[in-house]
C-alpha cells in the first residue's frame, strides 16, 4: 500500500480574471518518480511554488504529509555571464548551512559529489566553469546533502546540451530509487523523462491527464502526439 | 610626512580603513543581488534623515541612522510584497529623501550646515566620538556579514535561494538591507554619500574576473578598497583636492589597469 507525498485538492488561482490553475487534483506517492508536463504557461511554476509553500494566494487544500522534507532546485542555476565567482565548495556550503537545511548535515561534500558521479577536485572550480550538466550534477549533491525525502526538479535540464540529458535523467532515477525519496520532475522535455517517471501529469491550467506513461502511450499512438494533443 | 603625525589625519585613516573594510566586504553582496543603486538611494535617504535631525536639533549624522533603518526595512517590505519592481522603489525612496531633504533643510535654516560635508564626506574633520561610532559600526558589519557568510550568498543571488515552505532567505534579506543601511551610515560621514556606492561597486569590478571563489572575491575587493583610501588621503595630504574624489579617482585608476593588463595578457 503506497502512501501520499504530497496530495493536491482542487487547486486553483487567478491573477487579475487570468485563470492560471483550474481545479487540479492529484495525490503524490512516496519514493515514487512524477513528471509534471505542460507547455510554457501551462502553470507549472506556479502549482510548484505553491506545492512547495512558496505561494499561499490560491483556493483548494496542497498537504505534505508528516516527516517529509522538500528539497527543491529551480530552473536558472548560475548561468549568465554577470554571475559572480562562486566554487563548488561555496555553493553546496549555501545550501548545507543550518538555517536554510533545517538540519545539521553531516556527509561530506566529496562523498555526496561521488554519488553524482563527480569527483572532489570540483570543489575549488567557479560553478560557472562546469558544463550545464556538471551544474546539474552539483545541484543534485546539493540537494542529497539535505538528505531529501522529496526532491522537486524544476526544467532540471534546460540548460543541458541533448547527449548529456539521457545520462542525467538515468541518474536521477537510480538516485531516486537509491535514496527512496519522492521525486518531482517538471519538464517539456516530455519524451525524456516518459521512460524514467511512474506517473505524468499533463497540465495546461487544467489537469489534462494523471496516468502511468504506458497508460498514455497507448491510449493515443504515440507519447509525442498524446503531449501535444492534451498539452 | 609630518602630516601624518596629526591626530586628523591619522582618524581619517582609522576612519577610511574601516569604511573599506566593510565596503570592500559588503560589496559582493551588493553586486550579486543586482540592486547596485540600494546604496545610492539609502544615501538620499540618510539626507532627509540628517534633514530632520536638524529641524528637531539633534546631531545631524546620527539622525540619518533612524531614517536608514526604518527605510531599509520598508524597502525590504516593498520588494518581497512584489507589487513593485526594485528599480522604482529605488526612484521612489531616491527622489523623495532628496525632495525631503531639502524641504527639512530649508525650514530648519542652520547657517553653519554644510550639505556638501555629507553629499562628499569629511574624513579630515572626524572626531573621537565619530571615530569610536565608525569603529563599532564597522564591527557590527563584520561580524554580522561573518557569521552569517553562506545565508548571505544564498539571500543575494538572483535568483535568490529558496527554501520550500519557509521565509529564511527574505529574513536574511532583510538583515542585508539593515547591514547596508549601516555601511552607507558610516559612509555619508566619511567619504561621502553621493561616492558611497562607488566604494562599495568598483572594487568588486576591479577583482572579479581575478579570482574564482566569493570568499577571494570579498578578500579582493577589501584590498582594493583599502589601497583606494590610503592612496587617496596621501595624494590628498599633498595636493589641495577632496580626498573623497581621490579615493574615487584611485579606483577608476585601479580598474582601467587591470582592465588593460587582462586584454593585454589575453592577447600573449
Amino acid at each position: 500500500m503506497t502512501k501520499p507525498a504530497i496530495t493536491v485538492k482542487h487547486v486553483s488561482k487567478s491573477v487579475a480574471d487570468r485563470e492560471l490553475l483550474h481545479d487540479i487534483s492529484f495525490v503524490i506517492d512516496q519514493e515514487s518518480l512524477v513528471s509534471l508536463i505542460g507547455p510554457n504557461g501551462a502553470g507549472k511554476s506556479t502549482l510548484v511554488n505553491i506545492m512547495l509553500g512558496l505561494d499561499d494566494q490560491y483556493t483548494g487544500t496542497v498537504t505534505v504529509a508528516d516527516g517529509q522534507r522538500i528539497h527543491y532546485i529551480p530552473q536558472q542555476i548560475v548561468t549568465h555571464r554577470q554571475q559572480l565567482p562562486l566554487n563548488v565548495h561555496e555553493y553546496l556550503s549555501v545550501g548545507v548551512t543550518p538555517l536554510y537545511s533545517g538540519t545539521r548535515v553531516t556527509r561530506d561534500f566529496a562523498t555526496e559529489l561521488g554519488h553524482v558521479g563527480m569527483d572532489s577536485t570540483v570543489l575549488q572550480q567557479p560553478l560557472a566553469s562546469l558544463s550545464g550538466g556538471e551544474r546539474q550534477r552539483v545541484a543534485i549533491a546539493r540537494a542529497l546533502l539535505t538528505e531529501p525525502t522529496i526532491l522537486v526538479l524544476d526544467e532540471p535540464l534546460a540548460a543541458v546540451d541533448f547527449s548529456s540529458r539521457t545520462g542525467l535523467y538515468e541518474l536521477i532515477r537510480h538516485l531516486q530509487k537509491d535514496h527512496g525519496m519522492t521525486v518531482v520532475l517538471v519538464s517539456h522535455d516530455t519524451e525524456s523523462v516518459l521512460s524514467i517517471s511512474d506517473k505524468v501529469l499533463c497540465l495546461n491550467v487544467s489537469l489534462h491527464s494523471d496516468c502511468h506513461p504506458a497508460q498514455l502511450e497507448s491510449a493515443a499512438g504515440t507519447v509525442v502526439q498524446t503531449m501535444h494533443h492534451h498539452c | 610626512m609630518e602630516l601624518l603625525t596629526y591626530t586628523f589625519v591619522q582618524y581619517a585613516f582609522v576612519g577610511g580603513i574601516a569604511l573599506a573594510v566593510v565596503a570592500g566586504l559588503l560589496g559582493p553582496f551588493v553586486v550579486q543581488s543586482q540592486q547596485s543603486i540600494a546604496s545610492d538611494m539609502f544615501a538620499h535617504v540618510a539626507l532627509a534623515g540628517i534633514g530632520a535631525a536638524l529641524l528637531v536639533g539633534v546631531s545631524p549624522w546620527w539622525g540619518a541612522l533612524p531614517a536608514l533603518l526604518m527605510v531599509s526595512t520598508l524597502v525590504w517590505w516593498l520588494l518581497n510584497s512584489e507589487l513593485y519592481s526594485a528599480d522604482a522603489i529605488a526612484m521612489f525612496f531616491l527622489s523623495g529623501g532628496l525632495a525631503l531633504a531639502l524641504a527639512f533643510i530649508h525650514i530648519a535654516r542652520d547657517t553653519a550646515f554644510s550639505i556638501e560635508s555629507y553629499l562628499f564626506g569629511s574624513i579630515l574633520t572626524l572626531t573621537s566620538s565619530d571615530l569610536v561610532a565608525i569603529l563599532m559600526a564597522a564591527l557590527l558589519v563584520v561580524s554580522s556579514v561573518t557569521l552569517l557568510w553562506y545565508p548571505l550568498i544564498g539571500a543575494t543571488q538572483n535568483p535568490p535561494h529558496v527554501v520550500p515552505g519557509k521565509r529564511t532567505p527574505q529574513l536574511i534579506l532583510l538583515l542585508y538591507f539593515l547591514i547596508l543601511a549601516i555601511v552607507v551610515w558610516v559612509g555619508i560621514k566619511t567619504i561621502g554619500g553621493l561616492l558611497i556606492g562607488a566604494l562599495l561597486v568598483i572594487p568588486v569590478l576591479i577583482v572579479r574576473a581575478h579570482v574564482r571563489s566569493f570568499k577571494g572575491l570579498a578578500t579582493g575587493s577589501i584590498g582594493a578598497a583599502i589601497t583606494a583610501v590610503v592612496c587617496g588621503l596621501l595624494i590628498s595630504l599633498f595636493f589641495d583636492i577632496p580626498p573623497s574624489s581621490l579615493i574615487i579617482g584611485v579606483l577608476i585608476l585601479l580598474f582601467i589597469v587591470q582592465v588593460v593588463y587582462r586584454k593585454l595578457s589575453t592577447r600573449v
